[in-house]
């Protein structure tokens, strides 16, 4: 008799996400985007793999579906890196759902990863992840807001090295 | 024929108390109660019920969750099922609600239950207070002050009623085994209850005398004052002397020793159980339930008593009183601190002193109190030899005063004290080592009786 939640039918939540990625298809057709059923097979796969190796569990669709819909009207993703930007995506949210100590909802996290994808990055998931995502962490564990720019942190060190 | 029972395909013995439900459906599903699909659409019904509580949870705003607080979450909903399952009047019922209710439906019943036992657990928190005994025993004191004071402000029944949010350091005679949350609080607080009821029955100084005869670092120790008072009521009967005084002598223990070292185990425990009778009686306890705790405490009593009795250490289990408050005191007072600017002053004025004996002819002048000479022993930086030279002015008392304070301890004990502490303890382990026998002698019995304002 087990109650682990980590052992629970997975099966029956992966059938449910497949099934609301396909539904994403219907308001991302209006920007030439779809995903196959295969395609989204994958990305739930991909979004069990991220959600095991950040310790987080879901129930339900979650949050791919937030994601193709803040993400589906960027100009930088087109039919052909769809679903591999959606994939890439995935990964980094959740992480970054850890990162933040989950301060930030799912409708914060996905906005500030949109406005740093369409603006400063450029379409650049590196820089999303490896620049911008690390530096609104860092703040919002140290308490500051999201969007602080770290030269205006006060200086925490004095010439000797010394608090 | 009042005690024919119903007989139950489950053995409710073998049903966990903290993890009931798990062990019911466990129990249930191995005696062919329940069949796979039944228990399939269980789990499924509570990881259902899981995710709408995790949404709550997260109020709404993050659809994934960490596993850890997801399985904290778990285990809460279903301490709250267990708990209503409890409170059903057998396990066969228990099982057919299995089948009848869905998970939501047994949970906000056990829900409600949660609420009607805190309101429980808070009224018998509130008598325990009241019939708290005035002891100085430091956990007996932070538990009931603080430490389920805490739990009252932590418990979070919705999300974590399986936790147990309190620090409850001091030990019962009957330990609260196999309950977890609110079920836990309120088996303690029970059991705290009763006995403080029974301890009631004596002189609070008597009970003092009879811990300070156990030792008297007792007020440090994590000792249950209802265990000693009932061995002691205990050995009082069995000398045949008043109970009420919790008095007895080193006579008395080897007549008990001479006594009971004829009977067996059976005979030894047949009699321990006739004196806790009679104590009752002498007390005039007629309240029913703490009759059954003390009868609930006995066999560990009697174990005590009967290893003593084999092993002729029954003066160890038997304590007899001791009056803390005969033995001659001395008063401390230790006089007035000098202002604060005087004080710096003089601290300066030795900083710049180069020889010893201006520094010493100087402390001797200005300092009046002992407070200020402690304080100056850290602040004026003086070597041994200068520090050693300040003992040698002052008297017997002082020094006992000092060897109180800042008694020698070893470097692992000394950990976390500081540099300049550990210092001025070392020279005056030196400076004392270097006396006389008979005079170190006399300051460790003046540092013993000294009373500290």
């Amino acid at each position: 008799m087990t109650f682990e939640i980590m052992s629970t039918p997975a099966s029956l939540i992966q059938k449910q996400a497949i099934e609301e990625i396909q539904k994403c298809n219907e308001f991302t057709s209006e920007y030439g985007l779809a995903l196959s059923p295969s395609d989204a097979a994958r990305l739930a796969e991909t979004r069990n793999i991220a959600l095991k190796s950040s310790g987080r569990i879901e129930f339900g669709g979650g949050a791919i579906h937030k994601i193709i819909r803040g993400f589906c009207d960027s100009p930088y993703i087109s039919m052909h890196n769809y679903a591999e930007t959606i994939h890439e995506l995935t990964e980094i949210f959740y992480y970054y759902k850890n990162e933040t100590l989950d301060l930030m909802s799912d409708d914060d996290l996905i906005k500030f990863m949109k406005n740093s994808f369409d603006g400063k990055c450029q379409g650049s998931l590196e820089l999303l992840s490896g620049r911008e995502l690390a530096n609104m962490a860092r703040n919002i564990r140290y308490g500051y807001p999201p969007d602080y720019s770290e030269n205006q942190l006060p200086d925490e060190e004095d010439e000797d090295g010394e608090y | 024929m009042a005690n024919i029972e119903k007989r139950h395909i489950i053995d409710s013995n073998k049903l966990s108390g903290e993890q009931y439900f798990t062990s019911i459906l466990q129990e249930a599903y191995s005696h062919g109660l329940l069949c796979d699909s039944e228990i399939e659409s269980i789990q499924l019904q509570c990881i259902h019920f899981l995710a709408y509580k995790c949404e709550r949870y997260n109020g709404g705003e993050s659809s994934s969750i960490r596993v850890e607080a997801a399985e904290s979450i778990m285990k809460s909903n279903l301490y709250t099922i267990g708990l209503y399952l409890k409170s059903l009047p057998d396990v066969d019922f228990a099982v057919s609600e299995l089948k009848k209710s869905s998970a939501s439906e047994m949970y906000q019943k056990g829900r409600k239950l949660i609420n009607v036992r805190l309101r429980s657990a808070k009224h018998i928190y509130n008598l325990v207070q009241k019939n708290k005994l005035a002891t100085p025993n430091y956990s007996y004191n932070s538990t009931i002050n603080e430490g389920i004071k805490s739990f009252f402000k932590a418990y979070n029944p919705d999300y974590e009623a399986h936790e147990i949010p309190a620090s409850i350091d001091y030990q019962l005679c009957n330990p609260v085994i196999d309950l977890a949350g609110i079920e836990f609080i309120q088996k303690y607080l029970e059991n705290l209850f009763y006995e403080n009821a029974f301890c009631r029955n004596f002189d609070e100084s008597d009970i003092h005398h009879l811990l300070y005869g156990y030792d008297k670092e007792y007020k440090e120790l994590l000792v249950n004052i209802f265990e000693l008072v009932l061995t002691a009521a205990l050995g009082c009967s069995l000398s045949n002397r008043s109970v009420v005084k919790l008095g007895i002598t080193a006579e008395d223990i080897k007549y008990i020793h001479y006594e009971l070292s004829e009977y067996n185990d059976h005979l030894l425990a047949l009699k321990i159980r006739e004196t806790a009778g009679k104590v009752l009686e002498e007390l005039n306890i007629e309240n029913l339930p703490l009759g059954r705790y003390i009868e609930k405490s006995l066999p560990k009593i009697t174990t005590n008593i009967l290893h003593a009795v084999r092993t002729n250490t029954l003066d160890k289990t038997f304590v007899s009183k001791a009056i803390p408050d005969l033995k001659p005191g001395i008063r401390f007072v230790s006089g007035a601190k000098m202002h604060d600017e005087n004080y710096r002053k003089l601290i300066d004025e030795l900083l710049v002193c180069r020889h010893s004996s201006d520094k010493l002819a100087l402390i001797k002048e200005k300092v009046k109190s002992f407070e200020d000479l402690e304080d100056l022993l850290f602040d004026a930086m003086l070597n041994e030899e200068e520090i050693t030279s300040v003992f040698s002015i002052l008297g017997d008392v002082e020094i006992a005063a000092l060897v109180r304070r800042h008694p020698f301890k070893s470097d692992i004990q000394a950990v976390d004290l500081s540099e300049a502490e550990m210092a001025l303890r070392q020279y005056l382990k030196n400076y004392i080592d270097r006396l006389p026998k008979g005079k170190q002698k006399e300051i460790f019995e003046k540092a013993d009786s000294l009373i500290v304002e």
